[in-house]
């Protein structure tokens, strides 16, 4: 079992290398093939087709295509007034960072080095926007040629219109989302990612000028006194809490679905209603009234008063494991009641035959949960496991809500309880490490994403990649 | 036949099982029932609790929350936080079904490469962009606007397309080849057939789109500085902590709407959680 396991693994490693290998030998081929049709544009393109890439529009409008040619020339006129207005300073800025320190004596007005790194960003995405508008319209004059060529009439503007209705309707409808999701979550990401290689925050905050310092912040993280043995702390915590948490949400998740699948219980609807209130009420909600009924005033220390006791501090600044449970369990309140549902909807799409085979082999209850179950569910999860698995690693709410804002001693701006997450809100939001905090995050991409990729790899749901993706 | 005769052993079975299917409802329940009692508390204090629950009872806190208004304006932010949920909601819905759809149906060249970007995206820890998102949101002067946030809600959400996604491909596509025969173009067939067959999908993530920003406290409060334009989150967070029943009663009011929307769909909840799942 153990070795038919393990070459499994060997095979499944040994494919993905054949496969990058494979990958890399037909690379020349394949950039070959990608820029044949660049050169035989070259080649065969005619004078209106230069007149395109010379200013864009310039070929349509030559061969009379005037709602497009007109169209193109107005994106050109576009983005050459935001280059020459803004977007080339931009651009130049984002390598600078500025030059020009500011001097209130002098009066002199200085450069912001994070704007102007954030607008160097959106000037290079613009840039992008602008080569893949260029080379369609080269594109889009090189088949007008090839048709007039032919004699063919050309398509009407009122055709390609309807087109992008029809056969290229997923540009149209792709167009806002890309243009949203570039603006919002890569601009912000490539932002932070390159701030992670300046010294941006403490002192350094403009009107201060920014520079790039390369690798020195991850070298800061992982050797200098102040950030390391934080860093170090949190970091085997936080991998224990999204082991823990995600294999307690997952098992107890999958068992309520099944206790409540059960052939005797009766009205299965009625008690699936109370886990999915517990699911339907907002979590900060949920999390700060946990807080309350832990606090020393609230009902359980109240009613360890009342039996006699002293109050306990469940959450105080010594209270390192009991948070954690507390933690634990309120993230387990939390979250059990989607993997419930996750699980009863998995399991009424499995086929019973299997279970019937079993019963008349005489396996036991326990047997068939081990040897039909659990493999089934597990395939069926996986892509759903490793995301739970990287949303709890990545668990901010929990303990800010229970136990935010608390800074320890051993601890620099974090608390015991604290994951990589909430360290790198308390640095970058409520205190300006701002490069520091970029830092972490990396390091949290390549931890979540390396273990994702994994367990993934080495996943049954990998071979059938296809169905899922 | 044997099952005339009930086993002891079938029994005790029944009764354990029943035993802890009802202690699971009592935990998933109490926390809930003592937030819903502390609200109708007449003190308003935690302290003045005789163990859990309050000992008088009256409607003074839901009162005092849309009357007493001068310090904690909630009913002004629960008409924000309607505002922002709900055109969030709207938008990142149509975006979403849109990207699903495209991505499910079409096949272009840079399709892989887009969801494999996608999927790396989102490895990236959220709160990462925070710093980059409040820069450009001064720099766009969208700093205290609710069009602010609807448009990081909802220019967020069609990374999160791959539930749909699935959905989309449980719809045989047969349908649509049949459609085009007929010389509908791909844009009619979405309108007319995709999306009336995706009607529990599109409430589903109606649903899901809406209760984040609904119950989203970071992004408010981080480009919300204005009292006037708090968020229910944000206004809830800033209460003193002698509020308590306050809390709890302006809780219950938001969390009872979602409440509903769950219980009456919680089958489409069911199919929408596992259609993200690869399935046999």
């Amino acid at each position: 079992m153990q070795e038919a396991q393990t070459t499994k693994v060997k095979n499944a490693f040994s494919e993905r290398g054949r496969k990058i290998a494979a990958w890399f030998k037909g690379l020349p081929a394949r950039t070959k093939e990608k820029f044949a049709f660049a050169r035989e544009i070259l080649n065969q393109g005619n004078g209106k087709v230069r007149a395109s890439m010379l200013l864009m529009g310039m070929g349509q409008l030559l061969y009379r295509q005037w709602a497009k040619g007109i169209l193109y020339l107005l994106v050109e006129i576009a983005f050459l007034a935001y280059f020459i207005l803004r977007g080339a300073d931009d651009l130049l800025g984002f390598f600078t960072l500025g030059t020009v320190e500011s001097n209130a004596w002098y009066g002199i007005e200085g450069d912001n080095s994070v704007i102007m790194m954030l607008m160097g960003i959106l000037a290079w995405i613009a840039l992008l926007f602008y080569a893949v508008l260029y080379i369609a319209n080269i594109k889009d004059c090189y088949a007008i040629q090839c048709a007039a060529d032919t004699l063919k009439a050309p398509k009407s503007f009122k055709k390609e219109l309807s087109e992008l209705l029809d056969k290229k309707f997923y540009k149209t409808a792709l167009a806002l989302p890309i243009v949203g999701v570039s603006v919002f979550s890569i601009l912000p990401i490539i932002f932070m990612i390159l701030i992670a290689f300046t010294n941006y925050g403490g002192d350094i905050v403009p009107p201060a000028l920014v520079d790039w310092v390369w690798l020195d912040n991850f070298g800061r993280i992982l050797t200098l006194g102040q950030f390391a043995p934080t860093f170090f702390k949190i970091f085997g915590w936080n991998i224990i809490w999204a082991v823990l948490s995600t294999a307690l949400n997952y098992f107890a998740g999958l068992g309520l679905a099944l206790l409540l699948n059960k052939k005797c219980v009766k009205g299965k609807t009625f008690w699936r209603l109370f886990p999915i209130l517990a699911y339907a009420v907002p979590g900060f909600i949920t999390l700060i009234a946990f807080k309350y009924m832990f606090s020393y005033g609230g009902p359980i220390n109240q009613m360890i008063v009342d039996a006699g006791g002293t109050a306990i501090g469940f959450l105080d600044i010594d209270a390192k494991w009991t948070a954690r449970l507390i933690g634990l369990f309120a993230n387990a309140w939390l979250n059990i009641p989607s993997s419930m549902l996750l699980a009863t909807g998995i399991l009424s799409n499995m086929n019973t035959d299997l279970y019937e085979a079993a019963r008349v082999d005489g396996a036991s209850a326990w047997k068939q949960f081990v040897k039909i179950t659990l493999p089934y569910v597990l395939f069926a999860t996986m892509p759903v496991l490793i995301s739970q698995f990287i949303a709890n690693f990545n668990n901010f709410g929990i303990f800010y809500f229970l136990r935010g804002g608390l800074y320890m001693e051993g601890y620099f701006l974090a608390s015991d309880t604290d994951l990589l997450i909430n360290w790198l809100y308390n640095m970058s939001i409520d205190n300006n490490y701002y490069s520091i905090g970029a830092a972490i995050s990396i390091i949290i991409f390549i931890v979540t994403s390396v273990i994702s990729l994994a367990v993934y790899v080495l996943s049954p749901s990998y071979k059938q990649e296809e169905t899922y993706q | 036949m044997k099952k005339l005769k009930i086993k002891p052993q079938k029994l005790f079975n029944v009764a354990i099982t029943y035993l802890i299917i009802l202690a699971v409802c009592f935990v998933f329940l109490f926390p809930i029932l003592w937030l819903v009692l502390a609200s109708f508390s007449k003190t308003g204090s935690i302290y003045s609790f005789e163990g859990f629950f309050p000992a008088e009872f009256s409607l003074d806190s839901f009162k005092r929350l849309f009357t007493d208004t001068a310090l904690y304006n909630y009913p002004r932010w629960f008409l924000n936080t309607l505002f922002i949920a709900l055109m969030s909601s709207l938008i990142g819905t149509a975006l979403t079904i849109l990207t699903a759809y495209v991505m499910s149906r079409f096949r272009f060249r840079t399709r892989k490469a887009m969801m494999k970007t996608t999927l790396i995206l989102g490895m990236f820890p959220s709160f990462m962009t925070m710093t980059a998102v409040y820069l450009m949101m001064t720099q766009f002067n969208l700093i205290n606007q609710q069009w602010g946030l609807i448009l990081i809600y909802s220019a967020g959400a069609p990374m999160g397309y791959l539930t749909q996604k699935g959905f989309f491909d449980t719809i045989p596509s047969s349908i649509d080849e049949a459609a085009r025969i007929d010389g509908a173009s791909n844009f009619r067939i979405f309108v007319r057939i995709t999306l009336p067959l995706a009607a529990p999908m599109i409430v589903y993530t109606l649903l899901s789109s809406f209760v984040w920003p609904w119950s989203d406290f970071i992004l408010p409060q981080l480009l919300l500085k204005n009292k006037d334009l708090y968020t229910v989150a944000v206004g809830l967070m800033s209460l003193d902590d002698s509020e308590f029943s306050r809390f709890a009663a302006g809780s219950v009011f938001i969390a009872v709407p979602i409440v509903v929307f769950y219980f009456a769909l919680s089958k489409f909840l069911i199919s929408g959680l596992s259609a993200g799942a690869v399935k046999q």
